[in-house]
């Protein structure tokens, strides 16, 4: 939650913006960590990589991703909830104010609960202790010699577990971590009967489960084995209306996690998905679908969510912040609903009383303010929401500039429109083919302005293996209006000749980055984790010491030099060298992004004549080039011959 | 004439106030009455904006005056001088306007006498030139007139050379004069001899002024509410760009000196200020009236303060958990207030300085003395961390506004130096990623720098990329792929568009391209239609155009405001010509995709109260009686095929609300005859949200349920996955059922992503159910949760803007509580002492509804 300061500091136009946010965290989620403990989860394994543990056990690496989810959780979403289930267990629950019973072979570790330190150091205990000797985690957790727990018992325990433990306003979500692709050892069909139809049960109380399943080299983890007749597609992907709605249809986006990706899969689950906005898409008159829009990037995180607190000395009491608004002259205080809008005012003109509220008089029965309703159907013009196509335009129109705000993905809502996944994916797929973006007016929420967007479309992309790599569907991109654009400061500087742009080349090409472009994920926000590193520090009163901080942002400066050092000392010897080093410099100031140029043929004809071509501009040859039609990329020089050319052809 | 800049700048008003202005001008309201004012009223409203623009802009050095010419008497520094140059009034001097110029003007009024316009101009002129002095300000005069009146036309042409002279740009709006200019075409009827011997008279005036213009009042005021774009000088930033360890490595560390600019800058409109009508001291809801100098009644409406403060509520700890609710209801509106009745009394106020930060971590907070959590440090300027191919930069992360970087504008060293690498970066086809600090000690940004190339200029652009925190990566079905449970890809399903449906998209596609569908009107050649910097921000605009409208008139409904001016909403519709080249390949796509909109049901609900409600209610049984009513059996005609066969979207009719009532066995059929009509109860009626058949029958997975092994659950628990959570209470087509309908109810309007019509539609739905439970047996059992039902649609219809719903329902209601068998009489009489009657116009402006209920109509009504 955002401080009740900032709340109120914030101006009435930018509630939407907030409101929003806050609606999206304001949701709990509650999570069940749901860990297969049979003995292949606890056999140990080389990990060569890591000098702290060289021998691990899935197990472990289970248990240290679920805290890890805990600990991110304890800052990312301090309301919501977690609870750990073990399975193939021994051991069976008896205590801790458990009500209900479970299931034989399932064990309830952790109930379903807000989050608290104190769970997180017992596991931070148990890590440790089977740091010094895994064999620590079989004594804990000890497998079950007589079999396996059916899995319908399992999803049982989690229906019963969540029944006594989530909010019930939370989305609810199992974990379900198990290397087991074979759950029981029997191919009975009852089985699996059981299991399709206690999963039922928990979907349809609102609870999805979202699997990780380990694939090992030696163990591959093959769905159709067992899950793939269990798992309902609404399972992992689809949204929680989509429910019931496609049985038939399994999309595999399941994650199968390599154990080393296990936590990194987790995390990209760590959010539960959900649409910010639902809205028609109107391609034509006539012809709507819904879509659904996801905030993929999103407002940027402050540092540190924080209230405030009065200490009273024996306690300390939350304050709030709460403001009124108030006619000073009268200190008469205004419910909000009475409030009205308009332009400034002041005293009648030549009166001098300064310091009075000032005031509006009107005949009685007269207004000359606007209501909050008026206020703000202003802005929309009497639009509702919608997402309307203008037309179509190259994919090259979608300058790099022309950003103001973040983009938002859409993806088609079946339930809203019959036929809305069928037209969308014909209209994906022709966008893709073609090249094209999509111009639209949107108005995606009310209270808003309409704004126009470029519909970028992003292809699916499927792994060798047919797993979801890159999910399709179109990037609503703000575009600035010319209210938003600004005049380039500078219309003419000094450039650098060929030489000095050939050095810089030479050590440019020798910095480039593997991978595939900007990767959000390599990045994360390095004050955020230096302050959640402390307010971790504090909550588990441990020491803080900013030496021991990474900051992963840092460029890579040993690489860089090692690369491409010397190169870049050439450059600067190069650069010393120039020219430009004895010039002061004379600029002139610049006006709009688009410089105006206009060309005399006669001009051009006459300097090509005297053979004088190089006294002209870059501009003016271009604007002569464009003016014939010949293209003008390329450097002055080729520009030249270019006009030369034309000339000697006409 | 001096360079234009904003300010610096002195405009005269030279404005005709003669008997002639009086006579009404009539004007066509956006909602079709027309209204009549006085020219002398239109020609006010004109100089008003004019003068609401420079108020606006608040810039001190905008000063404008007001001469006014026609009034009996005569107060002008010219007569004060020389004599002569009667009726002519300064009667504003020279100022930086504020709001009560604008309520000074309000007070002129036509006079019963007449002055000379050439008089006023020169009275103008010289004021302007005696304030101005030696100052070289921009001059400009403004004079509005309806030339009715005869001239004296000796020695104009002395005034003209004087304005010449004095370098100003003269500006005269007719009233009503004609007008040839394409935009607005004007030739007034029955226009006397006088007038357009005026008129011709300032043709030749204004042909001699160097800077002159006319134009007639209409096409002026229509070119007031054009949108102008603020340019804004964008203030260069000092920084530097580095590429390797500056610190470690000085000699081969690179540093450029730079200065970055905006790009892009989301302009915002200027914040409302509040307001509210001044109440009598002492009372809550009496306005206090004053009495004007012409004995009218007037109010007072004053400006508000916002006065925040901080509370801590010393309240007993036990009820914590309510104290949370209530704070988190206001949050909800994204703005904390005491609630009205709340225990205000055990509210303490403290100084925000003595407050102490606590971090939310878990279930609770991490207190933080005087801020003692270090911050990282952090180091100005912008570091490249490496290049990568510029092909496979990914445009939509980039997350806020674009900034240029220039080399350092004093060096040009340094502009050869950032040269180099934006020509090297775009040879090389690179982008690079970088990290931006814009102070020292301030939080780091990530973003994407791409060279950007000008005729005489190099420089790079700046794309800000968000953080991993800011970047989610959700799970999405896949479009293309349908796998069945078997493992079998599917080729062929209503998700999956066919090769003639997308041979009907290509055709739209490439028949919507907008590449060339617009036309240099110069040139003639086709351009691309619609770029950024042509388009305006529509809402921007309106509320600009909206805060000066209501700071010059006084009555808000009885002139309302202009239509948006048509250049802001120019991109709303898709080119003309476009749209007719298209028809027929949008009329085939809409036939070939056949898209149905699905009438919104209420969300399934998921409360674990379900599961234990299957014990105590005999839910498999009003399912047997009453299949349609729920998604999932809905889903299993028994006859269908149970193997994945594809099917062809079948065309399902939209069901019209009412048409789709069900036969109602249970036993308060009296009343709900009235509103039923037939009752089909084929569940194809019932559009679903996938036209197909179900390819996995529903029934399967139930009568699998029902033979399960041992180990399972308690049989009930799977019947009510089956149903639970469907009202069977509801009549299909209806979103209201009879089981919880105040529960139905909220979930809808309180549901963020509700469409509007969906929210009409439970509304209208409620209306029946209550209505139902009314007029049945046993209705005063559930007497409360009729009341909160009737209180949450009455508040919902005042908030939803569907006061005519409520209006009509209650009228419904009455009628039948009172005139029908058995009808209910009490509930009405109950009815009555909440208060629930007709909403008023006056109750629905409140909150910006309408309604033309007068308050005496309901008072009537619940008497």
């Amino acid at each position: 939650m955002a401080p009740y300061d900032d709340w109120n500091s914030v101006e009435d136009e930018d509630d939407e913006e907030l409101q929003d946010a806050s609606l999206f965290e304001a949701r709990k989620d509650a999570i069940l960590f749901c860990i297969d403990c049979s003995p292949s989860m606890l056999e140990p394994w080389d990990d060569p990589e890591d000098e702290d543990m060289p021998v691990k056990c899935h197990l472990f690496v289970a248990l240290d991703a679920t805290m890890q989810i805990q600990k991110k959780k304890m800052i990312s979403g301090p309301n919501d909830s977690t609870g750990i289930l073990f399975f193939n267990t021994l051991l069976t629950q008896t205590s801790k104010g458990q009500p209900s019973e479970l299931r034989e072979g399932t064990h309830l570790y952790q109930l379903i609960a807000p989050l608290e330190v104190s769970k997180i150091k017992d596991i931070q205990a148990l890590l440790d202790a089977a740091k010094e000797d895994l064999g620590e985690l079989k004594k804990t957790f000890p497998p079950r010699v007589d079999g396996f727990t059916p899995m319908g018992d399992v999803f049982t325990s989690c229906n019963w577990t969540f029944r006594d433990g989530a909010p019930k306003t939370a989305s609810k979500r199992i974990f379900l971590i198990t290397d087991r692709d074979e759950p029981h050892l029997s191919n009975d069909p009852q089985l699996i009967t059981a299991a399709r139809a206690n999963l039922d049960n928990l979907t349809s109380l609102g609870v999805t489960v979202e699997p990780f399943f380990i694939s090992t080299e030696e163990k591959p983890f093959d769905m159709s084995r067992f899950y793939k007749a269990v798992l309902r597609p609404n399972t992992f992907a689809e949204d929680e209306e989509d429910e019931g709605r496609s049985l038939s249809v399994l999309p595999e986006s399941i994650s199968i996690a390599k154990i080393e990706d296990l936590l990194a899969q987790m995390r990209f689950h760590e959010v539960p998905k959900r649409a910010h906005f639902s809205v028609p898409f109107q391609l034509a008159p006539g012809l709507a679908i819904g879509v659904k829009g996801y905030g993929l990037v999103t407002d940027k995180k402050s540092v540190g969510k924080y209230v405030y607190f009065h200490d009273f000395g024996d306690r300390m009491e939350q304050a709030k912040s709460m403001s009124v608004y108030v006619d000073e002259d009268r200190q008469a205080e205004v419910k909000k609903s009475n409030v009205l809008y308009g332009t400034a005012v002041e005293g009648a003109a030549g009166e001098d009383n300064e310091n009075s509220t000032p005031t509006r008089a009107v005949k009685a029965g007269q207004r000359p303010f606007y209501t909050d309703d008026e206020k703000r159907s202003l802005r929309s013009l009497g639009m509702e929401p919608i997402i309307k196509l203008l037309g179509f335009k190259d994919h090259s129109s979608l300058s790099f500039e022309d950003n103001i705000k973040h983009s938002t993905f859409i993806y088609p809502d079946e339930m809203a429109y019959s036929g809305s996944k069928r037209t969308f994916t014909a209209l994906l797929k022709s966008m893709v083919k073609k090249e094209k973006i999509g111009l639209v007016l949107a108005l995606i929420r009310r209270n808003t302005n309409p704004r126009f967007y470029a519909l970028l479309p992003q292809p699916e992309k499927l792994d060798e293996n047919g797993w979801m790599e890159e999910p399709g569907g179109f990037h609503l991109i703000p575009l600035p209006f010319a209210d938003d654009v600004r005049a380039a400061k500078y219309q003419e500087g000094y450039t650098a000749s060929d030489e000095l742009e050939e050095a810089a080349v030479a050590w440019i090409s020798k910095l480039s980055l593997k991978g595939a472009g900007y990767q959000p994920d390599s990045y994360p926000n390095p004050a955020l984790a230096f302050h959640n590193a402390q307010l971790e520090a504090s909550a588990f009163q441990e020491d803080f010491d900013k030496e021991d901080f990474e900051n992963v942002t840092d460029p890579n400066f040993k690489n860089i030099h090692k690369r491409a050092g010397e190169l870049m000392q050439r450059w600067k010897e190069a650069l010393a060298k120039d020219d430009s080093a004895d010039l002061v410099a004379v600029v002139s100031a610049g006006t709009k992004r688009k410089a105006d140029t206009s060309v005399d043929e006669e001009e051009i004809r006459s300097r090509y004549n005297s053979g004088e071509l190089a006294k002209l501009r870059v501009d003016q040859l271009k604007e002569f080039l464009k003016s014939k039609r010949q293209p003008v990329l390329g450097r002055k020089a080729d520009l030249m011959d270019r006009v030369s050319e034309w000339f000697d052809k006409n | 004439m001096p360079a234009e800049r904003a300010g610096y700048t002195v405009h005269m008003f030279v404005l005709d106030v003669c008997k002639s202005m009086g006579s009404p001008h009539t004007f066509t309201l956006p909602d079709g009455r027309t209204q009549e004012i006085t020219n002398l009223q239109w020609a006010l409203k004109y100089i008003k904006l004019k003068i609401q623009e420079m108020i606006y802009n608040g810039r001190k050095t905008d000063k404008c005056g007001v001469i006014i010419f026609g009034t009996e008497e005569t107060n002008n520094i010219v007569n004060d001088k020389q004599g002569g140059y009667d009726n002519v009034t300064e009667y504003i001097p020279i100022c930086t306007p504020n709001a009560g110029t604008l309520r000074k003007l309000d007070r002129l009024e036509p006079s019963a006498t007449y002055g000379d316009p050439i008089d006023a101009l020169i009275v103008a002129t010289k004021t302007q030139e005696e304030w101005l002095g030696k100052k070289k300000w921009s001059k400009k005069i403004t004079l509005v007139t309806d030339g009715q009146n005869i001239m004296e036309l000796e020695d104009w042409e002395s005034s003209v050379a004087k304005l010449n002279e004095l370098e100003i740009s003269f500006l005269l709006v007719g009233v009503d004069f004609d007008s040839d200019d394409p935009e607005y075409e004007y030739q007034e009827p029955d226009k006397s001899n006088v007038k357009r011997q005026n008129e011709q008279f300032w043709r030749e005036f204004l042909d001699r002024v160097d800077n002159g213009n006319m134009g007639t009042l209409g096409h002026a005021m229509l070119y007031l509410s054009k949108p102008s774009i603020k340019e804004t000088a964008s203030n260069p930033m000092r920084s530097v760009l580095r590429i390797g360890d500056a610190e470690g490595k000085p000699d081969q560390a690179i540093e450029i000196d730079i200065s970055t600019t905006k790009c892009t800058a989301v302009a915002n409109n200027k914040a409302w200020k509040n307001f509210a009508v001044r109440m009598k001291e002492g009372t809550k809801d009496e306005e206090e009236i004053l009495i004007g100098e012409d004995g009218s009644r007037l109010i007072v409406y004053a400006q508000l303060k916002k006065q925040a403060g901080w509370y801590v509520d010393t309240k007993e700890e036990n009820d914590d958990d309510d104290d949370k609710k209530s704070i988190k209801k206001e949050d909800g509106d994204g703005d904390v207030k005491m609630e009205e009745d709340s225990d205000s009394e055990t509210l303490v106020q403290v100084e925000k300085e003595n407050l102490i930060r606590g971090y939310k971590y878990g279930t609770g907070y991490v207190p933080c003395a005087d801020d003692s959590f270090l911050r990282l440090e952090t180091k100005k300027g912008i570091d490249i961390i490496g290049f990568f191919d510029a092909a496979k930069f990914r445009r939509e992360l980039s997350r806020g506004e674009v900034q240029y970087i220039w080399g350092d504008k004093d060096s040009p060293l340094q502009q050869v130096a950032l040269s180099s690498i934006a020509r090297g970066m775009a040879k090389k086809k690179v982008m690079a990623i970088a990290r931006w600090v814009t102070k020292d000690g301030s939080d780091a940004k990530m973003g994407v720098l791409n060279p950007c190339l000008f005729d005489k200029v190099d420089c790079l652009l700046w794309a800000e990329m968000p953080f991993a925190d800011d970047y989610r990566q959700y799970t999405f079905a896949s479009l293309e792929r349908l796998v069945t449970k078997k493992g079998e890809v599917l080729t062929e399903h209503p998700y999956l568009p066919t090769e003639e449906q997308c041979e009907a998209m290509d055709q739209f596609v490439k028949a919507m391209d907008l590449m060339k569908a617009d036309k240099d009107p110069e040139t003639g050649k086709h351009t691309e239609w619609f770029t950024p910097i042509e388009s305006y921000n529509p809402g921007l605009h309106r509320v600009k155009q909206a805060m000066f409208h209501c700071a010059v008139v006084d009555d808000l409904a009885t002139e309302p405001l202009d239509p948006p001016h048509p250049d802001t909403t120019k991109y709303f519709e898709p080119p003309p010509k476009v749209v007719k080249k298209s028809k027929e390949v949008v009329e085939d796509l809409i036939k070939k995709m056949n898209v149905k909109e699905v009438v919104k049901q209420p969300k399934r609900t998921r409360n674990e109260e379900h599961v234990h409600a299957a014990d105590d209610d005999d839910e498999p049984l009003l399912l047997a009686r009453k299949p349609t009513a729920t998604f999932s059996m809905s889903q299993i005609p028994a006859s269908q095929p149970t193997s994945p066969t594809k099917s062809k979207p079948e065309p399902k009719p939209k069901v019209e609300p009412g048409d789709s009532e069900t036969e109602d066995e249970s036993d308060d059929d009296t009343a709900r005859k009235l509103a039923m009509k037939k009752a089909p109860s084929s569940s194809s009626k019932n559009p679903l949200p996938t036209p197909a058949r179900s390819l996995s029958p529903r029934s399967h997975s139930v009568s699998q349920a029902n033979i399960q092994s041992p180990a399972k659950p308690k049989q009930d628990d799977i019947a009510m996955d089956i149903d639970a959570d469907i009202d069977p209470q509801r009549d299909p087509g209806r979103v209201i059922g009879r089981t919880r309908p105040l529960d139905d109810f909220k979930k809808i309007i309180e549901d963020p992503e509700s469409y509007p019509s969906a929210k009409a539609k439970a509304m209208k739905d409620l209306g029946h159910v209550v209505t139902g439970i009314v007029l049945a047996p046993f209705a005063s059992r559930r007497e409360q949760e009729l009341k909160d039902c009737l209180k949450e649609m009455r508040r919902a219809a005042l908030l939803e803007d569907e006061v005519d719903v409520w209006n009509g329902f209650i009228q419904d209601l009455k009628d039948k509580c009172l005139f029908s068998t058995p009808g209910n009489k009490e509930f009405w009489e109950v009815t009555k002492k909440m208060g629930s009657g007709l909403i008023t116009g006056v109750e629905a402006r409140k909150l910006g509804a309408d309604s033309d209920v007068g308050e005496d109509q309901a008072v009537e009504f619940l008497k």
